[in-house]
C-alpha cells in the first residue's frame, strides 16, 4: 500500500491538539504529588543486547486517541511492570526539528509526547522532563512555541531542557565505530534514570531513515557540536548513530509513525499517514520493525545492520512482534531515486 | 517603565556573575565565556559601574589560549566560536587591546573546511567560499560567519579580503525567496526555510556592506515574520537586524517586554538571551550603530 496523505489531513491533525488539551492537567498534577526520590543513574531497565527483543506495534488512526492508554499497553506486553518505573526520572527525547505551521510530520507530535508523560506518571514516575537539542534552529523556545509542545509542557507542569546549550560531562566513546574517542553529553542525561528516545517515523535524505537510534543524534549538544552538528557529520553520521547509542544506551523507544514524512526527509518530504506507534526496549529491534512498516529492508540501512552485530537484532527471527501484525499495517513510504540513501531501500 | 524593567534585567545579570569572576548562562551551569561576553555588551550599552565590566572582561581574558581564541570550555578548544563575542566585549577597552588583537589574528588565520563543489553535489550553496565555523575543522555556516563579520567590522577590518569573502559567503547562502537559516539553501533540489534569528544576524552583518537591493526580500521576510515573535533569540537578532536597516518595528519595546514578560511561561531566561533582549530594547538603529561598538580606527 502506498502512502499518501493530503495538506488539509496534515492540518486536521495539528488542530487537534488545541481541541485535546486542558483536562489532562489535573490527573498530571495528581500523579505528581507525592512522587518523589530516584536513584542517579540507576536503571533497572538495564540495556541487554538479547536474543530476542520485543516490539509493540500499535494502531492508532488520529492523534486525538487515547494515545496515554495506547502506551501503557504497550508497556506491559513489553513487561514493563509499574516497579520498573516506581520513582524513576524520566527524560523523553523527542524528534523536533524544525517547524512549519500546521505540518504534524516533521516533528514527534506533542500529543504522543503527552500520551508518553501520563503513561510514565501513572507508572509512578517520580519525574517526567523533556529535553531536545535541535540540529538546525537555535531558538529552542520559537521550535517549543510553534510545534504546539510548549503548550503541553506548559498546561502539565513539565520541565524542557534544552539540550543543545546544558553543562556537559564526557564519557569514553564506547561505540568506536567512529574515530571519535570521547562524547560529551548534557548533563540532563546523568539526572535521569531513563532515556526513551521519541522519535518521528521519517525517511532521511543521509541516512535512509531516521528513528529511534538517529533522534538521539538530538541530545549530542551544539555548543561543542555545533548547528547542524557538524563534527558527528564528518565523524560519519551513521557511526555517530551508532557510537551516541552504544555509549549512552536509551532504554525505551517510542516511535510517532501515526503521520510520518516520506520523500526528502527528515524536513523537506511529505506527510505519510501509517497510523501506527511502535515501541520497545531495544532500539535497533524497533528501528528494524518500523523500517519493515514503512516498506524499507532494515538490512539495507547502513547503521541498522551495523548495530545488528552489537546493539540489538534487526532480524525479524530475532524480534518478537507484539500488537498488530506488520504486513497489516505496513505502508510504503516513498522512497527518492535522486536521493542516493534512499536507493534501492524496498523491501521485498 | 520600559527602563525600570530593563534595569530589573541588567540586575538579574548582575546577579549571576559567579565568585570566581565571569557569568554562568543558566543557574548552576557554570562559567560561560558567550554569557560572560553578551552580559559585558550589555552592561557597556547600559553603561553599567565600569569596574564591573572590567572584572568580566579580565575573565574573558584569563581564559584566552595562547593562539588567541576563546573557546567554551578548556577541554573543547575547537568550541572557538565564543572567540568573536570577546572581541566585542573587549572592545574599546585599553586593557584589552591585546587580547583582542590576538583574537582577530585568530579568526583572519582559521576558516574551518572548505572545499569546491562537485557537478552532482545535492547542496546549493557555494562550499568553497569561506566563512567560518561553529567548531574547528567542520564547514562554515550563517551564525558563525556573521558574528565574525561584525567582530571584524568593530575593529575597521571590514575591508579586509577574510571579511570580503564572508560578505560573499552571506549573499551566497541567503535563500532565493529572501532569508537565512543556519547555512543551507537547497538539498536535493528543496530550497529549505528561512529562519528569523539567522536572517537578523545576517542582516545585522551587512548592514551598510552591501546594496539594500541584495537583501530586500530578506527585509520583507523578517518584517513579517517579527510581527508574530516572541521568543527571545529571535526576536532579539530580528530587530536588531531590521533596526540596522533603518526598519525598525515601530512596537519593539512592546515587543521586547512581552518577550521578557513570557519567563512566567518559560522560567528564566539564559544570560546571553537576557543580554540580547537589552541589546535589541537599545540599539535602535542595530547593534553597530551605537557608541559602545563603534568601529575604532586601524
Amino acid at each position: 500500500m502506498k502512502c499518501k496523505m493530503t495538506k488539509a489531513e496534515n492540518m486536521r491533525s495539528m488542530d487537534n491538539l488545541k481541541k485535546s488539551g486542558m483536562s489532562r492537567r489535573g490527573f498530571l498534577i495528581s500523579t505528581l504529588v507525592g512522587a518523589v526520590g530516584g536513584l542517579l543513574g540507576v536503571s533497572l531497565l538495564k540495556y541487554k543486547n538479547q536474543m530476542r527483543s520485543e516490539v509493540f506495534i500499535a494502531g492508532i488512526a488520529n492523534y486525538t486517541d487515547d494515545i496515554a492508554s495506547v502506551i501503557l499497553s504497550g508497556m506491559k506486553e513489553l513487561g514493563i511492570s509499574p516497579a520498573e518505573i516506581k520513582g524513576k526520572r524520566v527524560l523523553l527525547k523527542p524528534n523536533i526539528v524544525e517547524v512549519i505551521k500546521g505540518a504534524s510530520h516533521i516533528n514527534t507530535h506533542p500529543l504522543v509526547i503527552r500520551g508518553a508523560i501520563e503513561a510514565f506518571l501513572e507508572l509512578g514516575a517520580s519525574k517526567v522532563i523533556v529535553g531536545e537539542g535541535q540540529g538546525h534552529v537555535r531558538d529552542s523556545y520559537y521550535v517549543l512555541e510553534e510545534s504546539g509542545l510548549a503548550d503541553v509542557l506548559y498546561e502539565d507542569r513539565i520541565p524542557y531542557i534544552d539540550l543543545n546549550n546544558d553543562s556537559l560531562f564526557t564519557l569514553p566513546n564506547n561505540g568506536r565505530f567512529s574515530r571519535l574517542n570521547e562524547l560529551s553529553f548534557p548533563q540532563t542525561l546523568r539526572k535521569v534514570d531513563l532515556i526513551v528516545s521519541m522519535a518521528k517515523m521519517k525517511t532521511h535524505h543521509w541516512a535512509g531513515v531516521t528513528l529511534s537510534m538517529k533522534n538521539m543524534f538530538g541530545v549530542m549538544p551544539g555548543i561543542v557540536y555545533g548547528w547542524p552538528k557538524n563534527v558527528l557529520h564528518y565523524a560519519g553520521i551513521e557511526r555517530s548513530i551508532l557510537d551516541i547509542n552504544a555509549t549512552i544506551k536509551p532504554h525505551l523507544a517510542i516511535v510517532d509513525g501515526i503521520i510520518g514524512m516520506e520523500g526528502d526527509g527528515p524536513i523537506m518530504g511529505t506527510p505519510c499517514h501509517a497510523g501506527v506507534l511502535v515501541m520497545g526496549r531495544n532500539l535497533p529491534a524497533v528501528d528494524a520493525t518500523s523500517a519493515r512498516i514503512m516498506g524499507v529492508d532494515p538490512h539495507k540501512i547502513a547503521y541498522l545492520k551495523a548495530a545488528s552485530n552489537r546493539l540489538g537484532p534487526i532480524s525479524e527471527r530475532y524480534i518478537a512482534q507484539r500488537g498488530e501484525l506488520i504486513n497489516k499495517v505496513r505502508k510504503n513510504f516513498e522512497l527518492r531515486e535522486d536521493i542516493p540513501a534512499q536507493r534501492g531501500l524496498r523491501l521485498a | 517603565m520600559i527602563n525600570e524593567i530593563l534595569n530589573s534585567v541588567i540586575s538579574e545579570i548582575e546577579r549571576r556573575i559567579l565568585p570566581e569572576g565571569g557569568l554562568e548562562n543558566h543557574k548552576g551551569g557554570g562559567y560561560r565565556p558567550d554569557a560572560t561576553a553578551w552580559a559585558v555588551i550589555a552592561f557597556k550599552t547600559w553603561r553599567k559601574d565600569t569596574k564591573i565590566i572590567q572584572q568580566l572582561q579580565a575573565r574573558l581574558a584569563s581564559e584566552q589560549l595562547d593562539d588567541g581564541r576563546v573557546c567554551l570550555l578548556p577541554k573543547h578548544p575547537d568550541a572557538f566560536w565564543p572567540t568573536s563575542l570577546a572581541i566585542l566585549a573587549w572592545h574599546g577597552s585599553a586593557g584589552h587591546i591585546n587580547s583582542q588583537y590576538r583574537a582577530v589574528n585568530f579568526l583572519l588565520n582559521t576558516s574551518g573546511r572548505h572545499f569546491e563543489r562537485k557537478p552532482d553535489s545535492p547542496f546549493g550553496h557555494d562550499p568553497s567560499i569561506k566563512g567560518w565555523p561553529w567548531i574547528e575543522n567542520t564547514h562554515s555556516w550563517v551564525e558563525p560567519t556573521a558574528l565574525t563579520l561584525i567582530a571584524l567590522r568593530t575593529v575597521g577590518y571590514e575591508k579586509h579580503p577574510r571579511a570580503i569573502e564572508a560578505i560573499n559567503m552571506l549573499l551566497d547562502r541567503q535563500l532565493h525567496r529572501g532569508g537565512w537559516n543556519y547555512g543551507n539553501t537547497k538539498v536535493f533540489g528543496h530550497e529549505l526555510n528561512s529562519m528569523p534569528a539567522p536572517t537578523g544576524v545576517a542582516l545585522q552583518a551587512l548592514a551598510g556592506l552591501v546594496h539594500r537591493e541584495k537583501i530586500e526580500k530578506s527585509l520583507l521576510y523578517l518584517k513579517t515574520a517579527v510581527k508574530k515573535l516572541y521568543t527571545p533569540f529571535s526576536l532579539g537578532w530580528s530587530l536588531l537586524g531590521l533596526s540596522a536597516w533603518n526598519e525598525r518595528p515601530s512596537n519593539s519595546q512592546a515587543l521586547v517586554l512581552s518577550c521578557l514578560e513570557r519567563q512566567k511561561r518559560y522560567g528564566p531566561y539564559p544570560t546571553s538571551l537576557l543580554s540580547l533582549l537589552i541589546l535589541a530594547s537599545i540599539c535602535e538603529n542595530g547593534l553597530l550603530n551605537q557608541d559602545v561598538l563603534v568601529k575604532s580606527e586601524t
